[in-house]
C-alpha cells in the first residue's frame, strides 16, 4: 500500500502474499481507453505487457475488502466474489460464502492451479 | 437474476426462436459485432480479438450444453436457499451466480438503446443478446487470467533464478566497491538479471558489454519483456549498424568493439555511471583490451561503477587484474547430465581423413540411439556442436535424409552468418513427436541460449582463425576444444532437466585438453589493436598492463606492418592517415582504399567496394549454384577482378531496389547472392561515408528534395515505413512458431531454398528487411551513386586505388600457368608461395584474363621463352585465408609493371635502370633502357606528386580551401597516372629465388665515389645505401645497388641525350639523367608558364649553391646542369 500514489502514473504494485511485483500505470475502476469497461473493484492496472496492443490492460490486483491488504487476482492469493477477498481473509470466513465457492476453495488446495475452463467448471 | 440462467433450460430442445436464431449464421455475428465490438469499443470487429472472442463463444457453448445435458436440472446445484448468516456479515450476494466471480463488467446501456431503437429491424432477441453479453465478460475475464498467469510465470521464473537470491548481495557490493566480479555458470540468470537490479536500484546509465551482436539484440528484447516493458525504450541496444538507444535509455546492450570505439572518442566514457562486461571468460580480443582499457580508465573516473561477469573460470585472474575485486560467485542452476564417450573408430577415422568433407556417421548413430532409447512423447531436442559451417552442411545433409525418413526430426543450422530470421528458428518449437536437431557452430555455447534441449552431440572440435603475422595469413584451423569449452558445450543438456552429452572422443582426449581455451590476444592480429591503442593516447603497446599480455611478437609485427601501411610514423606516432584509419572499422587497407578514392573524386565507388570488400561475400559458393545461377550472374562479373565484381553486383541491386522493391529477394536468389550480406554492406557504406563527412573527407551531402511537395512525399513513405516497421516488430518475435516438418526439410541442401522456405512462410508479411533498407537509406540519393557508369579511365584509376591500398598484398602468377588447367593455377606471394584462387574468383573461371600473351593484333612477335610481354599483370588482394588450401580472397588484377613502380616500398635499380627489383623479390627486366628509365622517372614524379596531394588531403581537411589540394593538380596528376598506365613496353617478369635474394646487392663496400650530385633531386640528397650499395635516391628507390656480373661501370658511362622539355643535348649518367627529368617540369603545365611569364624566377628556379665556386644562385635545373659543366 505505500507503493501506491495514485497521482504517480508509474507506481509498482505489490502483491503482500506472493511478493508479485510489477508497476502499474492506473489505479482505479476506469482504466484509460476502455469505454464499455469498468471494472469493479479499484484495482492496480497496468497495460497488458503481452499483447502489442496499446488499448489492452491488465488487472494486477487491489486490496482485499476485508483487510485492505494488497493482493494479485493470482488464484493462489485472493478470491473475487462481487468483492475481493485474499485468500487468508477468505479461509477465515469460508463458511459465509456459497457452496460452489466453498467446493471451489477445497478443491483449490491440492491443486492450486488456474486453467480457464477449469474455471468455467466451477461456476454455475 | 441474470437472463442467460433462464435461457439455458429452454435450449436442448433447439427452441425456435421468433427469428430462427442461429449463433453461428455470418449475418448474425456480424449483427452483434457491430454491436459491441465497434471502433470504440475494447474488441474491434475483425480484428484477431473478435476471432478469439468467437473462438471462446464456441467452446463456452459446447462446454454449456454438454452440461445442461448432464444435469437436467440445474437448481439443485443452486445454493442453499437462505444463505448462511455470514454471507450477509461479508454483504455477499443472496444467491450464488458465477457471474459475481468476474471482476468486470461491460456497460451496454446505448448499445440496448441502440438495438432496440431500430424499429425496423427487430434486431437480437432480448435473450441472446444477453447471452452473448455474458459470453463477452466470461472472455474479458479469461483474456484476464490468461495475460496474468504470463506475468505470474516470469515472476516466479525470474524468482526461481539462482541470481536471485544474490541481489542484495550484489547491489551492497557494487555500493561498496567499483569493481565486482560476478561469476556465475550457465543458467544462473545473471546476464539478465543484474542489468535488471541494478535498474531497480535505480543505476542508471548502464552499458552492458557482449562479445556477439546477436546476445545484444536478445539480451535487450528479454530484459524489456521481463522488465514487462516498463522501462519502454529505457532498454536498449546498439550493435554496429543498429540502435534503439534513446534520450531515455537508461541501459544499453553493445558490443566489447563499440564501447572501445566510444572510448576512443570520449576517453572517459562521460555518458555512463556503470559499465557491466559479461561474458570476460570468453577472453575476446575486444574483451581482454577493453578491460585494460577500463583498468586505466577507472582510477580517473571514481564514480563509474565496473561490474564483470564470468562464468566460474579462472576468476582470480580478473579479481587479481583489478586489485583483488570482490568476487560474488552464484551456483548455476544445472540438472544432472550423462556423459556418454562415444569415440569415432579408428577405421572410420582414417578414411574420413582423406576426404575433405566431414563423415556424417558417428552423427547419425547418436540420432539412431535417441530414437532407439528414448519414446517420441518424451520430449527433448537435440543440439550438435560442430566446428563450422562447412561440417553443419554435410551433417545437415545426411541428417536431412535420415529426417524425413523417420519424420521424427526437423534439422536445423545455426550459425553467425545465417539471416538473424533464420536463426530464430532454432526458437521454433517443433510439434509433438517431433525433435529438432540443431547443428551449430560454438555460438550456442555460450551466446544463444536454446530451451528444451535434452541432447548435446558434442564433436570436440572448433574453427578458429589463427593469423600467421608473417605473411599477414589467415588460417581458419580446427582445433580440438578446451575442457571449459567442452563443460560449457555440456551444461547445454542440463538446462530444462536432465540430460545426456554424446562426445565424439575419448575421455583421454578430454583430459588431454587444455584447461581454458587460447585467449584471441594470443593469436590474432593485432594491428587494428595497436591502431586503436594509439589512437587512445595509450602510449607504447609493448609497456600496456594487458590482462595476459600477448606474444611481444604479435605486437612487433602489428607496429611494423602499421609503419609500412603508412599508419604509424618512424617515432610510432600516428600519421595524419593513421589518426583517420584508427576510427574507421575495418582493415586498415579498406580504410586506406577510403581515403585514396576520396582524393579522385571516386568516393561513391570506393564507398561502395571497401564496405562490400568488408562483409562477407554476398556471392555464395559455385558448389551450391546451379547453371542458371551462374548464367544469370555472368553479367555482373567484372572482368578486373572481385572488389569490381562486387561493385556490379551491389550498384544492380541498389537499382533493382529502388525500381521494383520487392523483387530484391528473388534477384538475389537467382544469382546466389545473399542479400542479407548486400544490407550489411549497405549499411557499412553508409557508415563509411558518414565517417567521411566527419573527417571532412567529403562535403556534406545536398541532395535534399528541393521543393516541399518532395519533402512531403518522402516524410509521408517514411511515416509509412515506420508504421511496417513498427508494426512487424510488435507481432514478430514475441510469437513461437510452430515448426512443421517441412521446415526443416525446406532449410536443408542450400541456403537458396532455405530462403525459399522462409518466404513461403512470411507470404502474408512484407520483406521487413527491404523496409529497413529504406528507414535507413536515402534510396534516391544511393541510386543515383550507383547508376553512374563508370568511365574507362576511372575504372583504371579505381583499380590504382584499390591496389595501392592493398599493397603489398600482391600475387604473382605462376610463369607456367598457361600451360595449366584452369582450375590450378598457381600464384606467388613474397611470403607464400603456391597459393590458388579462391572458387568464386572471376579468375578462376577466366584465367585466361590474367594470361600476359600478347593478344595476335600485337604482331605476336615475342619469344614466350623470355617471358617477355607488354602486359603482365600481378593480382593484388584483400585477404590470404587457409582452410585445406592457401586460397587469395578479393583479387583485382593491376599491370605489373605500372604497379610495382608506383607502390614498391622498396624499388632497386641497376645502373642503367633496366633492371629493377621490387621489394626485393620480383624483377623486371626491361630490354629498351631508354623505356625504363622513362618510366621510372615518370613513376617518381608521380608518386612525389601523388603523396604530396594527398598529405594536403589529409592535413588540409576542414580547413579553409586554399589548403585543399587544388582541383587542377588532381587532375594534373589523374592525366598523368592514365598517361603512365598506358605506357606499353616489353618486359619480363619474374619471382626471384631464394639463392638470389641473397646475393641480390653489391653492398655498401663495392660503392665507388659518391656522385655529388646535390640539390639535383627535389632536395633529396642521393646518400651511399650502407646495406645495399649504391644510393639512395629516394626512401623508396636505390640506385644501382643491384649485384650484376656484367655491368660495373655502366654508372659512370654517359651517352648523349636531349631533354625532351628543355632540349638539352649532352652526356648523361643513367642517374643524371634520371635527376634531371625530375625537376625538369614538362613545359605544358600552363600554371607554371603563366609563372614564369609573369616573373623572372619561376617556379623551377630554386636556391643553388655551388661548391666550387662558392656562390648562390637562383637556378632551374637546366642550369643548375649547365654551371656544373663549366667546372668539370
Amino acid at each position: 500500500m505505500e507503493s501506491h500514489k495514485e497521482a504517480q502514473p508509474k507506481g509498482e504494485f505489490k502483491c503482500q502474499l506472493c511478493g508479485l511485483t510489477a508497476p502499474y500505470t492506473y489505479y482505479g475502476q476506469k482504466p484509460p481507453n476502455t469505454r464499455s469497461i469498468v471494472l469493479l473493484e479499484e484495482s492496480y492496472v497496468m497495460k497488458d505487457p503481452f499483447t502489442p496492443d496499446k488499448d489492452r490492460f491488465l488487472i494486477l490486483g487491489s486490496q482485499c475488502s476485508l483487510c485492505s491488504r494488497s493482493v494479485c487476482v493470482g488464484t493462489e492469493c485472493s478470491l473475487f466474489y462481487s468483492k475481493r477477498f485474499c485468500l487468508p481473509c477468505a479461509n477465515d470466513n469460508l463458511k459465509a460464502f456459497p457452496l460452489e465457492i466453498q467446493e471451489d476453495m477445497d478443491k483449490k488446495k491440492p491443486q492450486p492451479k488456474s486453467f480457464p475452463s477449469k474455471k468455467m467448471d466451477a461456476k454455475t | 437474476m441474470p437472463s442467460e440462467k433462464e435461457s439455458r433450460p429452454r435450449r436442448p430442445g433447439r427452441e425456435p426462436s421468433p427469428a430462427q436464431w442461429d449463433w453461428d449464421c455470418p449475418a448474425t455475428r456480424r449483427r452483434l459485432e457491430e454491436l459491441y465490438f465497434r471502433e470504440q469499443d475494447y474488441i474491434r470487429a475483425g480484428s484477431e480479438d473478435s476471432r478469439n472472442f468467437w473462438a471462446f463463444f464456441e467452446r463456452l457453448r459446447r462446454f454449456q450444453s454438454r452440461r445442461s445435458e448432464r444435469e437436467c436440472e440445474p437448481a439443485v446445484s443452486r445454493g442453499p436457499a437462505e444463505p448462511p448468516a455470514a454471507s450477509r456479515l461479508l454483504d455477499l450476494p443472496r444467491e450464488y451466480d458465477a457471474r459475481y466471480r468476474i471482476n468486470l463488467s461491460v456497460l451496454s446501456a446505448d448499445v440496448e438503446g441502440l438495438a432496440r431503437g431500430r424499429r425496423l429491424d427487430p434486431g437480437p432477441p432480448r435473450e441472446q443478446l444477453s447471452e452473448f453479453r455474458m459470453a463477452l465478460l466470461h472472455y474479458l475475464d479469461f483474456t484476464q487470467k490468461q495475460s496474468f498467469a504470463k506475468l505470474a510465470k516470469l515472476h516466479r521464473e525470474r524468482a526461481a533464478l539462482p541470481i536471485a537470491q544474490y541481489r542484495d548481495r550484489l547491489l551492497r557490493a557494487v555500493a561498496q566497491n567499483q569493481v565486482v566480479v560476478v561469476a556465475g555458470d550457465t543458467g544462473c540468470g545473471k546476464s539478465t538479471q543484474v542489468p535488471q537490479f541494478l535498474l531497480a536500484a535505480g543505476y542508471s546509465h548502464v552499458a552492458c558489454t557482449q562479445p556477439r551482436r546477436i546476445a545484444c539484440i536478445s539480451l535487450a528484447k528479454r530484459v524489456g519483456f521481463e522488465s514487462l516493458h516498463q522501462y519502454g525504450d529505457q532498454v536498449g541496444y546498439q550493435i554496429r549498424f543498429e540502435s534503439t538507444r534513446s534520450p531515455a535509455t537508461k541501459i544499453v546492450f553493445l558490443t566489447e568493439g563499440l564501447l572501445l570505439r566510444q572510448v576512443q572518442r570520449e576517453p572517459m566514457l562521460p555518458g555512463y555511471h556503470v559499465l557491466i562486461a559479461d561474458e570476460v571468460h570468453e577472453r575476446h580480443l575486444h574483451s581482454d583490451f577493453l578491460l585494460g582499457v577500463l583498468r586505466r580508465l577507472l582510477p580517473a573516473r571514481p564514480d563509474l561503477k565496473l561490474v564483470l561477469m564470468s562464468a566460474t573460470i579462472n576468476i582470480r585472474l580478473f579479481s587479481g587484474y583489478f586489485g583483488g575485486a570482490p568476487v560474488l560467485q552464484v551456483p548455476g542452476r544445472i540438472f544432472p547430465i550423462t556423459v556418454i564417450y562415444q569415440p569415432i573408430p579408428k577405421e572410420e577415422a582414417s578414411t574420413s581423413g582423406k576426404s575433405e568433407r566431414l563423415d556424417p556417421r558417428p552423427y547419425l548413430r547418436v540420432l539412431q540411439a535417441i530414437d532407439h532409447k528414448y519414446p517420441p512423447e518424451e520430449r527433448g531436442d537435440l543440439l550438435v556442436f560442430l566446428s563450422g559451417v562447412a561440417e553443419i552442411g554435410a551433417v545437415l545433409e545426411a541428417a536431412q535424409t535420415y529426417a524425413t525418413h523417420t519424420q521424427r526430426w526437423i534439422v536445423l543450422p545455426l550459425h553467425s552468418t545465417l539471416s538473424v530470421t533464420e536463426q530464430d528458428k532454432v526458437f521454433d518449437v517443433p510439434p509433438p513427436g517431433v525433435r529438432k536437431c540443431i547443428l551449430s557452430t560454438n555460438i550456442a555455447e555460450t551466446s544463444v541460449t536454446i530451451d528444451g534441449v535434452r541432447f548435446v552431440l558434442d564433436s570436440g572440435k572448433v574453427k578458429e582463425m589463427s593469423y600467421d603475422p608473417q605473411g599477414k595469413l589467415q588460417r581458419l584451423q580446427e582445433f580440438w576444444i578446451s575442457r571449459a569449452s567442452a563443460e560449457q558445450r555440456k551444461g547445454r543438456a542440463g538446462r530444462t532437466g536432465p540430460g545426456v552429452c554424446y562426445r565424439l572422443y575419448a575421455e583421454s582426449d578430454y583430459d588431454a585438453f587444455s584447461p581454458y581455451p587460447v585467449p584471441e590476444i594470443q593469436r590474432v592480429a593485432l594491428d587494428a589493436l595497436v591502431l586503436q591503442l594509439k589512437s587512445m593516447g595509450l602510449g607504447d603497446p609493448r609497456t600496456f598492463p594487458f590482462l595476459e599480455p600477448p606474444p611481444l611478437s604479435s605486437l612487433e609485427t602489428a607496429v611494423r606492418y602499421l609503419r609500412d601501411q603508412g599508419a604509424l610514423d618512424e617515432a610510432e606516432d600516428l600519421t595524419p592517415i593513421g589518426n583517420l584509419l584508427a576510427q574507421l572499422p575495418v582493415d586498415v587497407v579498406v580504410g586506406k582504399m577510403l581515403v585514396l578514392g576520396a582524393l579522385f573524386g571516386l568516393t561513391e565507388p570506393t564507398l561502395t567496394v571497401a564496405a562490400a570488400l568488408s562483409v562477407q561475400s554476398p556471392f555464395l559458393r559455385p558448389a551450391h549454384a546451379n547453371p542458371d545461377c551462374a548464367t544469370a550472374r555472368r553479367p555482373l562479373e567484372s572482368p578486373h577482378g572481385d572488389p569490381l565484381t562486387l561493385l556490379n553486383a551491389f550498384n544492380e541491386w541498389v537499382q533493382v531496389k529502388s525500381e521494383r522493391s520487392g523483387c530484391s529477394r528473388k534477384w538475389c536468389r537467382r544469382r546466389g547472392l545473399e542479400e542479407h550480406r548486400l544490407y550489411e554492406a549497405a549499411n557499412l557504406r553508409r557508415q563509411f561515408q558518414e565517417l567521411l563527412r566527419d573527417h571532412q573527407l567529403l562535403e556534406v551531402a545536398s541532395s535534399q528534395p528541393s521543393d516541399s511537395y518532395s519533402r512531403q512525399s518522402r516524410h509521408r513513405e517514411r511515416r509509412e515505413l515506420h508504421r511496417l516497421w513498427r508494426s512487424h516488430t510488435e507481432t514478430e518475435g514475441r510469437k513461437r512458431k510452430v515448426l512443421r516438418l517441412q521446415d526443416g526439410a525446406a532449410s536443408s541442401s542450400s541456403e537458396e531454398e532455405e530462403e525459399g522456405g522462409a518466404r513461403g512462410r512470411g507470404k502474408r508479411s512484407i520483406d521487413i528487411q527491404d523496409v529497413k533498407f529504406k528507414l535507413r537509406h536515402n534510396v534516391d540519393e544511393l541510386q543515383a551513386a550507383s547508376s553512374s557508369v563508370l568511365s574507362s579511365s576511372q575504372l583504371a584509376l579505381l583499380k590504382l586505388v584499390l591496389c595501392r591500398g592493398l599493397y603489398p598484398q600482391l600475387a604473382v602468377p605462376d610463369q607456367l600457368n598457361s600451360s595449366r588447367k584452369d582450375s590450378d593455377q598457381i600464384f606467388h606471394t613474397r611470403n607464400k608461395q603456391g597459393v590458388v584462387l579462391h572458387p568464386t574468383c572471376v579468375f578462376a573461371t577466366t584465367p585466361e584474363l590474367l594470361q600476359a600473351k600478347e593478344g595476335s593484333e600485337c604482331g605476336g612477335t615475342q619469344d614466350s621463352k623470355d617471358g617477355l610481354s607488354r602486359h603482365h599483370q600481378l593480382l593484388a588482394f584483400v585477404s590470404l585465408l587457409e582452410t585445406n588450401k592457401p586460397y587469395l580472397v578479393n583479387c583485382v588484377r593491376v599491370p605489373a609493371l605500372q604497379a610495382l613502380l608506383l607502390f614498391s616500398r622498396s624499388l632497386d635499380t641497376s645502373a642503367d635502370c633496366a633492371r629493377l627489383v621490387a621489394d626485393g623479390w620480383l624483377e623486371l627486366t626491361i630490354p629498351d633502357a631508354e623505356a625504363a628509365l622513362r618510366l621510372l622517372s615518370a613513376a617518381l614524379q608521380l608518386r612525389a606528386t601523388w603523396e604530396k596531394l594527398l598529405n594536403q588531403k589529409l592535413e588540409g581537411r576542414g580547413r579553409e580551401p586554399g589548403r585543399q589540394p587544388s582541383s587542377q593538380d588532381v587532375s594534373v596528376l589523374t592525366r598523368g597516372l592514365l598517361e603512365f598506365l598506358q605506357i606499353e613496353v616489353l618486359y619480363s617478369l619474374r619471382r626471384l629465388t631464394g639463392l638470389e635474394k641473397q646475393v641480390l646487392y653489391i653492398g655498401p663496400q663495392t660503392v665507388a665515389a659518391a656522385p655529388r650530385l646535390p640539390g639535383l633531386f627535389q632536395g633529396t640528397e642521393m646518400k651511399p645505401d650502407e646495406v645495399k650499395g649504391g644510393h639512395r635516391v629516394t626512401d623508396y628507390l636505390t640506385y644501382n645497388c643491384l649485384a650484376t656480373d656484367t655491368d660495373l661501370y655502366s654508372d659512370c658511362l654517359r651517352s648523349f641525350w636531349t631533354c625532351p622539355h628543355c632540349d638539352l643535348h649532352m652526356p648523361f649518367t643513367p642517374l643524371e639523367r634520371m635527376c634531371h627529368e625530375s625537376t625538369c617540369r614538362p613545359p605544358e603545365a600552363p600554371l607554371e608558364e603563366a609563372a614564369g611569364s609573369s616573373s623572372k624566377t619561376t617556379a623551377l628556379h630554386r636556391l643553388y649553391h655551388c661548391d666550387v665556386c662558392q656562390q648562390e644562385f637562383m637556378f632551374t635545373p637546366t642550369e643548375i646542369l649547365r654551371h656544373k659543366k663549366q667546372h668539370q
